[in-house]
């Protein structure tokens, strides 16, 4: 077939026409669009405050499978999860940076759960996340993964969270949002590309406990951090804990912390040489993180579409986007102006994410080789906690407590 | 109050800070969260069928009655190497058989989608711009639209169509608009 000429202004070659007895159908547009994000926000609050009574109050696993799975029924299935809060974080960092969808409904949405996790926890991830319940339903063995590799698969999400505020800072788009690997299965679209994704994902999750919440979700690095300093501590039992170690086994997140004694004056001196050696390392972590956000500045570039036209139409290949532009009416001078100020702000972001992410993971490493508070019992850690209440059904103490009350 | 709670009521201003940018100046344009195409910059590319996350695309083909010339040959209703101007198959420019033409007065027809049958693929737009008015475009039907964070066809937009229109102004219609009855 021809290529028709793209005329882009409509144009009234045939005036219309006047008729004697015809009125013209009126076009079938709806003139106003229901926003359902307060709704979602009004929903998640419901969530958040059922959430923290089943984990808190009623203690129960069975309270928060219950709580999952209305999770996945109504904010996953009925809301059909997008737009949900683990994404909104790239919607705030666009607005902040001059974007224009920051919406009352959208920044709700994004320090909701963040709040609840100062006072409770992540009591988000247990069920009111979407995502968090599809995972929390379809699990099935916990396969045991390495505490080293546990940590080092801890630092992807920061990654992510770093670059991805970058890519939302400077209009590249969402990539979470994307990619989001569980969207085709609330939207029961099998037939999409992204359906694999899905797949790997859910498959995964059978064996591993949460990939998704534990190894990518940016969201879950700040809920990580708001829920350190949670007012609420999640207790396993009630009584007198005899350290039998089954809630330890029964955490499939790596989230029940065992005693910790109080150490050898030997393992301590070898504890201080370790700090100081890593504090030491901190100015070539922070070079070397700098150095990574500097080389990897110029492929964010590439994704963005103002960056990838002038390229294109540089190297003189025609394709839809340059075609596009050419029948509009944005001069080359502009796009190259616009183009250049978006890479050397890019650069700068990205050198400085870079920096960020280096001293993240010096202070993840100090973390580990720090000796925790002293404790004659299992704890849990706030920050890993998925509430899912597992520990509570594998306690013997808690169990009986539970046996003689029926 | 401890270290903890000082801490704790720093991360909540923190998380509040964003709020402050609800009061910032805005433009006009681009307001809202609502996915749109901009019919204007719109090039017919095809992607609207193909890229939609939904099973069926949200995209339709609308068309703005006030603006159509309604023409006897209508190039958005024939393809231009029809054999005859019939409605036989192969004469149709809509793959999926959406449009139904209606005999008005000599020499006027009427051209309606129907919604069901459309995939969104803007080949009649096409037409219809080449040779024709431009009433025929493509719009985000907001009762299908999911209106997810990251709108796939955006994404794939090569002309960068698609914009964030505001919840009371849902369509962006060509000119002249449609006048209201």
């Amino acid at each position: 077939m021809t290529r028709l000429p793209v005329l882009l202004a409509a144009q009234a070659r045939f005036p219309a026409p006047e008729f004697e007895n015809y009125t013209l159908p009126r076009m079938s547009l709806e003139e106003l669009a229901s926003d359902s994000v307060l709704w979602r926000v009004l929903v998640l609050g419901v969530f958040l405050a059922v959430g923290s009574l089943c984990f808190y109050k009623w203690r129960s696993r069975k309270a928060m499978l219950a709580y999952s799975l209305a999770g996945l029924a109504v904010l996953g299935f009925l809301f059909a999860s997008c737009p949900c809060p683990v994404g909104m974080f790239q919607n705030v960092a666009q607005g902040i940076a001059g974007g224009s969808y920051i919406q009352p409904g959208v920044l709700l949405l994004f320090a909701l759960p963040l709040a609840v996790a100062l006072f409770a926890g992540r009591i988000f991830c247990g069920g009111a996340c979407p995502l968090g319940a599809v995972q929390e339903l379809l699990h099935w063995k916990s396969v045991y993964i390495p505490r080293p590799l546990d940590r080092i698969l801890r630092l992807i999400p920061v990654l992510l969270l770093l670059v991805f505020t970058v890519c939302a800072l400077f209009g590249i788009g969402f990539p979470l949002c994307y990619f989001e690997p569980y969207l085709p299965v609330f939207l029961l679209d099998f037939a999409s590309p992204f359906a694999i994704l899905s797949a790997v994902f859910l498959i995964l999750g059978l064996f591993v406990s949460r990939p998704f919440c534990r190894y990518v979700c940016p969201y879950g690095v700040l809920l990580r951090f708001f829920s350190m300093f949670s007012a609420l501590k999640p207790r396993i039992t009630a009584h007198e804990c005899v350290n039998c170690r089954l809630c330890e086994q029964g955490c499939p997140n790596g989230a029940v912390l065992p005693p910790e004694n109080a150490g050898t004056a030997a393992q301590h001196r070898a504890g201080s040489r370790r700090i100081s050696m890593l504090v030491a390392c901190i100015p070539f972590a922070l070079a070397a993180g700098g150095l990574f956000g500097y080389l990897g500045a110029p492929v964010l570039s590439s994704f963005h579409r103002d960056i990838r036209l002038l390229n294109e139409l540089e190297a003189g290949i025609r394709s839809e986007a340059v075609e596009a532009f050419e029948s509009s009416e944005t001069t080359e001078a502009e796009l190259r102006a616009r183009v250049v100020k978006l890479q050397n702000g890019i650069l700068l972001a990205s050198t400085a994410a870079g920096v960020l992410f280096g001293a993240l993971v010096m202070a993840e490493l100090i973390a580990e080789a720090r000796r925790r508070k002293e404790e004659e019992i299992y704890t849990i850690d706030p920050s890993l906690c998925f509430c899912c209440g597992r520990c509570y059904a594998a306690c013997p103490l808690e169990r009986k407590e539970k046996h003689h009350e029926k | 109050m401890t270290r903890r709670d000082m801490i704790r009521t720093g991360l909540l201003a923190l998380i509040a800070a964003p709020f402050a940018a609800l009061f910032r100046k805005r433009g006009e344009t681009g307001t809202g969260y609502f996915w749109q195409i901009d019919p204007d910059k719109c090039v017919q590319c095809g992607k609207c069928e193909t890229e939609c996350i939904l099973a069926q695309s949200a995209v339709k083909c609308v068309h703005q009655y006030a603006s159509c010339g309604y023409c006897l040959f209508c190039s958005g209703y024939y393809q231009d190497k029809r054999i005859r101007f019939n409605t036989a198959g192969e004469n149709m420019r809509c793959p999926t058989d959406a449009i139904t033409r209606t005999y008005i007065e000599d020499p006027y027809f009427e051209y309606r989608i129907d919604e069901e049958k459309c995939i969104g693929c803007g080949k009649c737009v096409k037409g219809c711009l080449a040779f024709g008015n431009g009433s025929l475009f493509l719009q985000v039907k907001r009762d299908l639209c999911k209106n997810c964070n990251e709108c796939r066809i955006a994404k794939a937009c090569p002309a960068d169509a698609f914009v964030r229109v505001p919840a009371d102004h849902p369509y962006i219609y060509r000119k002249p608009p449609e006048v209201k009855s």
